[in-house]
């Protein structure tokens, strides 16, 4: 249970007569690239906005490394090291590429010194350099972030998630959106990430899926439907029904399965 | 020469304008024209703390007035109930601002965008209200008069306010000391932090940043900058008035930030110049003065979101930008 890096007991989220999170039980285990998959409003986002603390859960529990972390937050949360990116891209729309990443990783630390210029941090100007160059981003450094082609702020929204050094990183729909060639890049990023941070990647490209992940969750209705390794999931009759579909095998390809 | 080099000497003769004021102005216009320029930089506060609200975190207050009026009285009342002396008197009107700005802005930054200037709004008038009622401590609407103590005393020979020259310079000091103060914080991780959570609330939670904490601390500086604000302007005209907390002059405030531009250091004093140059210059030829203040504030609001200092960084850019490319 100890190598569990994030667990949940009964967890459990209603709006209104909705159970969007169902007594959702599940264990992480560290050094894994884990997937949620699931058709729409299966309950993947609001199982990672429970956890990430944007929602407070109406039951249950979370154990992040074996410490409660229920109740807490979103900023506490954030600070023990568990970082997300969102569905709909989200960044600093008015300062720049760097600020964007300068600020994400000074968040971390305490406090904010009033009036030290930021400039003079130099070893928080030089981890923003390292990872503009990992990303790939360099050469748009002084870009109002609002400004950058989609691909790019993705690849943003992955840096600040880099810089901010977490310990278990939630990706949602990390590619959503991109181009072939921008999916391809951010793949490659998110695979060499994943030999330093543990990641849960809700994702809906089965392609991308079933190339990344080590363990895949299917969640339905609120609910676990089934877990285990691409190769069980893609055999599993019931994920088949539920969720791959009616269509036949070439459901594996598409992007956007429907409910 | 460089877009540095040019902007760094703009500000250089702007600065040496500014320190020259005491004797050039009464030269070419008059004496009376040093006193408009002194509450020019006064009220350039009051529009310094709504930018620095509006403008870096994104919260909109209507209610500044209320901090501009309690550093106000805490001159009034120190110097005419209480016998403080000068630096007591002017201490007490900005920590009273600072005091009120923490215990409204508890509950005020748990709201955001209409719900906070709503909120801001209603502080300010409880206030407005409570101090028209207890005259014999405020004096209502007449206000409070007093006469000021020294500012410094040598041996024999006092120096106070009221040698115009040294008043002048008492203000621009102050003022100056603040702009430069908030240029710090600006550029300070705080700044950033602020920036932050104005651009993308949700997402700056998510990396850390305690939002309510940050927003906080941004709303009681804004009552500091008001308070200093209100407290010269006490010291300037000798009396304090409940009449300033009236949410109009909060509102003023909005509007000379915004024209001036928010968002950027000086927006708030090129506003603030410019409505109150058109209300000294044209208030007294023609009534309706007002007019142009709202046709100049829709145009900006309208062709320029950033303001004044917006349209001049177009232009700065254009003529740099420009000739290399």
């Amino acid at each position: 249970m100890s190598d569990a890096v994030l667990r949940t007991e009964g967890l459990t989220k209603r709006f209104g007569g909705l159970v969007a999170v169902d007594g959702v039980d599940l264990e992480f285990e560290t050094g894994r690239v884990h997937a949620i998959i699931g058709p729409n409003g299966a309950g993947k986002t609001t199982f990672f906005n429970v956890v990430s603390g944007m929602h407070a859960a109406d039951a249950g529990r979370v154990f992040f490394a074996g410490q409660d972390i229920t109740g807490l937050k979103p900023h506490q949360i954030s600070r023990r090291g568990i970082k997300r990116t969102m569905q709909i891209k989200s960044v600093f729309p008015n300062m720049s590429v760097e600020d964007n990443l300068w600020i994400t990783a000074k968040a971390g630390q305490g406090f904010l010194h009033p009036f030290r210029p930021a400039a003079k941090f130099t070893g928080i100007r030089e981890k923003v350099e390292r990872t503009l160059e990992q990303v790939g981003l360099s050469a748009v450094a002084g870009q109002v972030a609002g400004t950058l082609a989609y691909g790019n702020m993705a690849l943003l929204e992955i840096g600040m998630a880099l810089i901010s050094e977490p310990k278990l990183l939630l990706l949602d729909e990390p590619i959503c959106g991109m181009s072939p060639v921008e999916t391809e890049n951010t793949v490659q990023k998110i695979r060499a990430l994943s030999r330093q941070v543990d990641i849960i990647i809700i994702e809906h490209d089965m392609e991308v899926v079933f190339g990344i992940a080590d363990d895949i969750t299917v969640m339905a209705q609120g609910a676990v439907l089934a877990r285990g390794t691409p190769q069980a999931i893609g055999a599993d009759e019931r994920v088949r029904e539920a969720y791959l579909g009616r269509a036949g095998d070439d459901a594996l390809d598409e992007d956007e399965p429907h409910a | 020469m460089s877009r540095r080099a040019f902007e760094r000497s703009i500000f250089a003769a702007f600065a040496l304008l500014m320190l020259a004021v005491p004797w050039i102005v009464p030269q070419f216009l008059g004496s009376f024209w040093v006193s408009v320029i002194a509450e020019i930089l006064i009220w350039s506060l009051l529009a310094a703390s709504v930018n620095l609200l509006f403008g870096y975190v994104g919260l909109l207050s209507f209610g500044q007035a209320l901090y501009f009026g309690f550093g106000m009285y805490g001159v009034g009342i120190g110097i005419a109930h209480l016998g403080l002396s000068f630096w007591p008197a002017f201490a007490l009107g900005i920590v009273s601002a600072i005091a009120m700005a923490l215990v409204s802005g508890v509950f005020a930054v748990r709201l955001t965008w209409h719900y906070f200037a709503i909120i801001t709004v209603v502080f300010s008038l409880i206030f407005y209200f409570l101090f028209l009622t207890i005259k014999p401590i405020t004096g209502g609407d007449d206000g409070i008069n007093f006469s000021l103590p020294p500012t410094f005393t040598f041996g024999e020979t006092e120096l106070t306010l009221a040698d115009a020259t040294f008043q002048y310079f008492f203000i621009l000091f102050f003022v100056t000391l603040c702009f430069w103060l908030m240029h710090r914080v600006i550029a300070s991780p705080l700044g950033k932090a602020l920036m932050a959570i104005r651009d993308n609330d949700v997402r700056a939670s998510l990396i850390g940043l305690n939002t309510y904490v940050l927003r906080l601390v941004a709303f009681v500086m804004a009552g500091f900058l008001a308070g200093v604000s209100g407290a010269l302007f006490a010291l300037f005209g000798r009396y304090s008035s409940a009449s300033y907390m009236f949410y109009h002059v909060s509102g003023e405030a909005v509007v000379w930030a915004i024209v001036g531009g928010t968002g950027t250091l000086l927006g708030p004093f090129v506003g603030t110049g410019i409505f109150i140059l058109v209300r000294e210059v044209i208030s007294s030829q023609w009534h309706h003065h007002l007019l142009i203040v709202g046709v100049i504030a829709i145009l900006i609001v309208m062709f320029a979101p950033r303001g004044f200092v917006g349209l001049w960084r177009n232009l700065v850019d254009r003529v740099f930008n420009g000739g290399k490319a």
